[in-house]
């Protein structure tokens, strides 16, 4: 029984979109602006040039928040969002039914519907893919130039992620929704 | 035909009867509607089951479009009825026993419309029923709606079928649990949307209990429509103490919502929750918002309020702009709640932050959505031909 | 195992369509397509759990040769994922390296070899078999002249062939070819790529260097944008621990770039004004002493002289302010932080095409300014890192007594009595391409160029002014293409020839410089896909096709062969000739050759990929994301105990040798040199994005769904006011052409400045998505030429916009 989160050196990123391609790649995901799993987001600059706001253009790579309380498990009428053995927040396609509940229901804006099972799909930290062959890495994190991810088992005391959230400062986004997020994002 | 030793059902009812009706200009009317909105009922579906969701304007992030506010209009309706029904057989006020029939049987029609509506809004009936009860999901309000909704149905089916045995007494038993299941569902279609803690606008105790008002009110507006058809606007006296019964009542139950609506908003834009108020306040600068208030709330409550409830006529007008405005009050419900994108930030280089999520229902969804009206009125035209729904003694 | 509608299944259905279909389609273009269809990926199945192998490669996105890791699942390629081991680009793939695998599995690639049966340029071409392809271009047909008339008419001069070739491993290889041939006309990217930079610090200290930003604890980054040019090992040390190790990154660019979001300071500089902010931070350095004064003494040529030029030429931060736009009291303040962190303080040396015409001298200024701290050569500044040598495979390089010299104009005193060329200062070998074509095109020429090869290059999409390019595509008689993509210059070819992609071919082994040196290679991950072939195979047959007729030509008029032959017998001298002998071996057996010295390093290249001593012993895992490839005190920081390594040994501020081709022998400013723009008019900056190499990756779906297409940011005030909104169509002109994209207006820019990204817009309707998707800089970058290597200066543009 592990505890999957990650851990986000979100400063680190550069916009690049390694993550959301290797992700679309691993996991076979459909194109089109509606299917993404992970996703880098910005705010457009503020300020006038030149005299502009660098933090207003922070870049913040995000994907499902895998929380432990989850709205989507909640609200799933079928239960066919589930929590795996993993604390990791799946999708059973078969009980699926696509009421879209879980995509009003989620604050993160996480989950999409797939276009060849007309169900809803998410992140899954490649638990179906790279977990399943039993690799310790996420094709995001695996990909990533910058090394911005860490994924790790948050119950191993010595896990890298467990040991990186004991010593860095961190923050969750949404954190006064309750939903405890097993995203962290490291400042 | 056998059906008949168990269904009391008018001696002249055949396919023939059916066919039959007074030949003025408002019936043909009518009748052209009725078939147009199933036609549209018929390509829209077809058109759905050939593209799926690709045919309606539902994105990822307005994941829930028409359909559902169409959905939640039949239900409220189904639910508004089912309460001005039991009035008379089952909390036993006799003015109002004259229209109890009409509504048990209008609810029943009503929900099976939305029922239609919504088998091609969820993307997989079929899987629905079955996992709802091999894997119940007890913490989704949607889970208790639908179950709750189902029983509902079932019972005022029995609760009709014993009113046209005039069993009362059975009838008043499965009248008075329907109701109540039919709250408790109706309820919990407020809490699916009460529960979402992404949705500030949404969360809370408003919806669930703002529904079985707003229930109520639907219901009046649609009982002064059936009796405006089924008296061709000259109404008996019985029925005139009726209706001024309900305007009465009716007056009262909009100055309750209209004090709710204020309050809600009052609440939204000055009680300092985060990104609530921006919500609130765009949703006063839309049309949809507007033509809620004054259709629904402001036009009956004065028509009411003029004439004590003495003008049917005027009423039963009102009523059917009273109903185009519950109408926006379900569409506005949804919509409103997936105004404010849960995801701000740009996702792509050339793109616009997301301020508001921009939604217009698709052709196939007007189609569908028309088509449920068509299948309501058809459904309770058959009836008013296969059943006696007046008072019978 | 199932992997769903496999990518191959899909393309060998396409196969056998086309193969059926043969006969109707040659008849008429291959071109004609209907309505755009729907971008799709071609692997929209997720990686399978079951049998699965694994095959080393390098990837060829861009000219990065980030090391990857091919999963290859049924024969087709799932995934690409990267390979740690190499320390070039220590376990990283980009969107375009993961996106790779599209380019394999691309419906639009040149799959048959072809010969042109149309107009020029018109695009359409008939299927012929590889020994018809060959026969094609020796003998050519009713349509255009083979290389025999060709060389025969031209009485056996080779260079009556231009050979030009794009950046690639094989690239070499290619140029065995066209150094057998014989012809002295070499055109590579060179020119429109960092000529002027190398260049620029090759002659001031010895070599175009390399960054150690893993060390450096302040960075100058200007004109470069790490964050969107990706560049292997550099952005990831500059970024991944920048800000958290606390090393300083100072950013100069027009633009708010992605560098520039992660910057720590971001200074709008003036576009082509970034020599006058050198100066100024070395005039601050000068006076206020802050130099390493005893590195100078000992390392510096024609220091005394640089010196009294920057201070009596008075290149004060108060000077420069209003040149650059970058206020003075950052410049004093760039100048003292910089100092005080060096030597671990870098100005970035930047890895890009020309700019403005002041380039070189702005390379030089920045070699000096860096080594003025003694700032090279060492941990944490600019470093020339080691190199493991590779046995070379050795090649032909014959004798055509009738093969005439580069025409590249002649050594004739100008009017002031200069003695450069006529077209720019100095001919790099690689030759200066846009100067070449207009000359040919303005029949400058001293003999008759009448055909070129072209290998994995694409003139039309990749210098300015395409229509230019055009007009040299038409005139030349014959165009052999080999690439592996319908390109815009492929339209223009006599002859196709379909090479396979990147993951589809074995290419040399390629040993990688630096603090931590390696060789890598591309091991070739699935056979080729319909009858594609490596470039090295495509040669082995159009040199046995071409190699004796050719001799013949050469015989007949070449009068050492003929005096040779009496000499001795024929068959020995036409041993000298033998075109096909740099191509007898496959490309596997050249690999192991090259790097027998090395005990297991065959086998361990073609097995992980990537190579070099002790690595079995130095390479380590040391945490979820990092390796160690060398141990700390074995990475080549140092080479010369930080001396630079020019012929003299010294750092060269003065380049007497310059003075007599017009080229000023120290950097110096120029009041030509200042940021002018015509008012209601734009200067056009052009640059780099992290999703898209040029054109090369126009027509991948993977990463047009990341970004469909380009658009052009216009200062968000000017926009308002000229009434362009969020995504209208735009006509951007300059003085000689036109192009349309959209509008993003933003603060990110200057008023009177404009910028789209480079490889959109193309024009062959051969690419399904890329054809005419957005807009394309080129046809409106005028042909601007930089005065010492003839390279294209992309930013002296100016340009007018309209609303559509």
């Amino acid at each position: 029984m592990a505890r999957y989160g990650m851990a986000l050196d979100y400063k680190s990123c550069i916009n690049c979109k390694a993550c959301e391609t290797a992700c679309k790649e691993e996991n076979g995901i459909l194109m089109g602006a509606d299917s993404h799993r992970i996703w880098v987001g910005t705010g457009e600059i503020e300020g006038q040039y030149p005299m502009l706001d660098i933090v207003s253009n922070t870049f913040y790579p995000s994907q499902c928040q895998h929380c432990e309380e989850a709205p989507c498990e909640e609200v799933c009428p079928t239960q066919a969002t589930y929590y795996d053995e993993g604390g990791i927040v799946r999708v059973d396609p078969e009980k699926c039914i696509l009421c879209s509940y879980c995509m009003n229901a989620c604050p993160y804006d996480a989950r999409y519907v797939d276009n060849r099972t007309m169900t809803v799909d998410k992140c899954n930290f490649c638990a179906d893919t790279r977990l399943a062959r039993g690799e310790t890495t996420t094709a995001c994190q695996n990909t990533c130039p910058t090394k911005v991810r860490i994924f790790g088992d948050l119950d191993d005391p010595n896990s890298e992620i467990s040991e990186v959230l004991r010593t860095r400062e961190h923050f969750s986004l949404k954190a006064n929704l309750g939903t405890k997020p097993k995203l962290f994002y490291l400042t | 035909m056998k059906i008949r030793d168990y269904i009391p059902m008018r001696e002249d009812f055949s396919i023939k009867s059916l066919l039959s009706f007074e030949k003025t200009a408002v019936n043909i009317l009518l009748a052209a509607v009725i078939l147009g909105f199933l036609a549209l009922f018929v390509v829209g579906v077809a058109i759905y089951l050939q593209h799926g969701h690709h045919a309606y304007n539902v994105t990822r992030e307005h994941p829930w479009g028409l359909l559902i506010g169409v959905y939640i209009f039949f239900v409220v309706s189904s639910t508004g009825l089912c309460i001005v029904g039991s009035l008379g057989d089952v909390f036993g006020f006799k003015d109002y026993m004259m229209i109890s029939k009409r509504a048990i049987f209008g609810s029943i029609v009503t929900i099976v419309a939305g029922f239609a509506v919504i088998a091609f809004e969820i993307g997989h009936p079929v899987t629905m029923l079955i996992y709802n009860v091999v894997s119940p999901g007890l913490t989704s309000a949607i889970w208790w709606m639908g179950t709750l909704y189902g029983l509902y149905l079932t019972f005022m089916i029995v609760e009709f079928y014993f009113l046209l045995n005039n069993k009362m007494k059975k009838a008043r038993i499965f009248g008075l649990t329907g109701l109540l299941v039919g709250l408790a569902a109706h309820s919990n279609l407020g809490g699916v949307f009460g529960f979402l803690n992404a949705r500030q606008i949404s969360n809370g105790v408003y919806y669930p209990t703002y529904f079985i008002l707003t229930a109520f009110i639907t219901g009046i507006f649609i009982a002064f429509i059936m009796f405006g058809f089924r008296y061709k606007l000259n109404f008996p006296e019985n029925a005139k103490k009726l209706l001024m019964g309900l305007a009465k009542i009716q007056a009262l139950l909009i100055s309750i919502l209209i004090f709710f609506v204020t309050w809600k908003m009052l609440t939204d834009i000055y009680g300092g929750m985060p990104n609530r108020a921006e919500v609130a306040i765009h949703i006063l600068g839309s049309w949809t918002f507007w033509a809620e208030v004054f259709l629904a709330m402001l036009i009956p409550l004065f028509l009411i309020i003029k004439d004590m409830g003495r003008n049917p006529i005027v009423l039963f007008w009102a009523s059917m702009g009273g109903m185009i405005g519950i109408f926006f009050m379900r569409y506005n419900l949804v919509h409103d709640t997936q105004l404010k994108p849960l995801q701000m930030l740009k996702l792509k280089e050339y793109q616009l932050a997301p301020q508001w999520i921009e939604y217009f229902p698709s052709s196939t969804e007007i189609m569908i959505s028309l088509g449920g009206l068509g299948l309501c009125m058809l459904l309770y035209y058959i009836g008013t031909k296969a059943f006696n729904l007046d008072e019978t003694h | 195992m199932k992997v769903e509608i496999s990518r191959r299944k899909f393309l060998q259905g396409s196969v056998v369509m086309s193969v059926v279909g043969a006969t109707a389609i040659s008849a008429t273009s291959l071109l004609s397509k209907g309505s755009k269809p729907e971008r799709v990926s071609f692997k929209n199945t997720k990686t399978q759990n079951g049998d699965a192998h694994e095959i080393a490669t390098l990837c060829e996105m861009c000219v990065n040769k980030c090391a990857a890791l091919a999963r290859v699942e049924n024969g087709v390629i799932t995934k690409l994922n990267p390979n740690p081991m190499f320390p070039k680009s220590k376990n990283m793939l980009c969107a375009r390296g993961n996106a790779g695998i599209q380019s394999v599995y691309d419906p639009d690639r040149l799959k048959y070899p072809m010969i042109r049966i149309g107009e020029k340029g018109e695009g359409k071409f008939k299927r012929v078999t590889w020994d018809e392809a060959y026969e094609a271009i020796l003998h050519g047909t009713d349509k255009f002249p083979g290389l025999e008339k060709i060389l025969d008419e031209e009485e056996d001069n080779r260079s009556s062939l231009l050979f030009c070739a794009g950046e690639g491993m094989a690239e070499h290889t290619f140029k065995q070819f066209y150094q057998a041939f014989g012809s002295a006309n070499w055109l590579n990217h060179s020119s429109i790529c960092l000529q002027t930079v190398a260049s620029g610090y090759g002659v001031t200290i010895g070599a175009y260097p390399l960054a150690d930003l893993d060390n450096a604890e302040y960075i100058i980054m200007a004109g470069a944008n790490r964050a969107e040019a990706i560049v292997t090992p550099d952005t990831m040390d500059a970024f991944k621990r920048t800000k958290r190790r606390g090393a300083k990154l100072i950013c100069i660019d027009p633009r708010f770039t992605n560098t520039a979001a992660k910057s720590d300071k971001w200074l709008a500089i003036k576009p082509g004004t970034d020599l006058a902010f050198v100066l100024a931070l070395t005039y601050v350095t000068l006076t206020e002493e802050l130099h390493n004064k005893e590195y100078v003494a000992e390392n510096f040529n024609g220091f005394d002289e640089y010196q009294n030029s920057v201070i009596s030429n008075k290149y004060t931060p108060e000077w420069a302010e209003p040149i650059t736009g970058i206020k003075a009291k950052d410049i004093y303040t760039i100048a003292r932080e910089f100092a005080a962190h060096a030597p671990k303080a870098v100005y970035y040396p930047g890895r890009r095409s020309t700019f403005a015409k002041n380039d070189f001298q702005l390379r030089r200024a920045m070699a000096i300014f860096q080594a003025l701290h003694g700032a090279i050569d060492t941990k944490g500044g600019l470093v020339f890192g080691s190199t493991l040598p590779l046995k070379e495979h050795e090649g032909l390089q014959p004798l055509y007594e009738k093969a005439q010299a580069r025409a590249m104009g002649k050594k004739t005193p100008n009017e002031e009595g200069h003695t450069g060329y006529d077209d720019c200062a100095v001919v790099s070998g690689g030759g200066s391409w846009i100067s070449w074509r207009n000359r040919y095109i303005e029949d400058r020429m001293e003999y008759n160029v009448r055909g070129m090869f072209c290998y994995k290059h694409n003139p039309m999409a990749n210098m300015p002014n395409t229509a230019k390019t055009a007009q040299m595509l038409k005139k030349m008689e014959l165009v052999v293409t080999i690439d592996t993509m319908p390109s815009d210059t492929v339209m223009y070819a006599d002859v196709v020839l379909p090479e396979c992609t990147y993951l589809e071919r074995t290419d040399p082994i390629k040993t990688f410089g630096g603090v931590e040196p390696s060789f890598a290679v591309r091991n070739k991950v699935i056979e080729p896909m319909f009858e594609s072939k490596p470039v090295i195979d495509i040669l082995r047959g159009l040199t046995k096709k071409i190699s004796k007729p050719l001799f013949e030509i050469s015989k007949k008029y070449d009068e050492e062969i003929q005096d040779e032959i009496e000499d001795s017998d024929e068959e020995s001298v036409y041993a000298e000739f033998d075109l096909t002998l740099p191509f007898l071996h496959s490309q596997e057996e050249i690999n192991h050759h090259s790097v027998a010295m090395y005990i297991g390093a065959a086998e361990k290249l073609d097995k992980d990929g990537v190579f070099y001593p002790k690595q079995d012993k130095y390479y380590k895992q040391l945490s979820v994301n990092e390796y160690q490839y060398y141990p700390e005190n074995k990475k080549a920081y140092s080479i010369k105990g930080g001396k630079p390594i020019t012929p003299s040994g010294k750092v060269e501020c003065v380049m007497e040798s310059f003075t007599s081709k017009g080229i000023d022998a120290m950097p110096i400013w120029r009041d030509e040199y200042e940021f002018n723009v015509p008012k209601g008019k734009f200067k056009l900056l052009t640059g780099r994005h992290a999703q898209f190499t040029q054109s090369g990756t126009a027509n991948n779906t993977m990463l047009l769904d990341l970004m469909p297409e380009n658009f052009i940011w216009i200062n968000k005030r000017v926009a308002e006011m000229k009434n362009i909104k969020f995504a209208d169509m735009v006509e951007v002109s300059s003085s000689i052409g036109k192009t349309r994209l959209k509008a993003y207006p933003t603060e990110k820019i200057a008023p009177d400045q404009v910028f789209f990204i480079h490889g959109f817009g193309q024009e062959c309707e051969a690419l399904t998505w890329a054809y005419k998707n957005g807009g394309n800089d080129n046809t409106i970058i005028e042909d601007h030429i930089e005065p010492v290597y003839g390279a294209a200066a992309m930013h002296e543009t100016n340009v007018e916009i309209r609303k559509v």
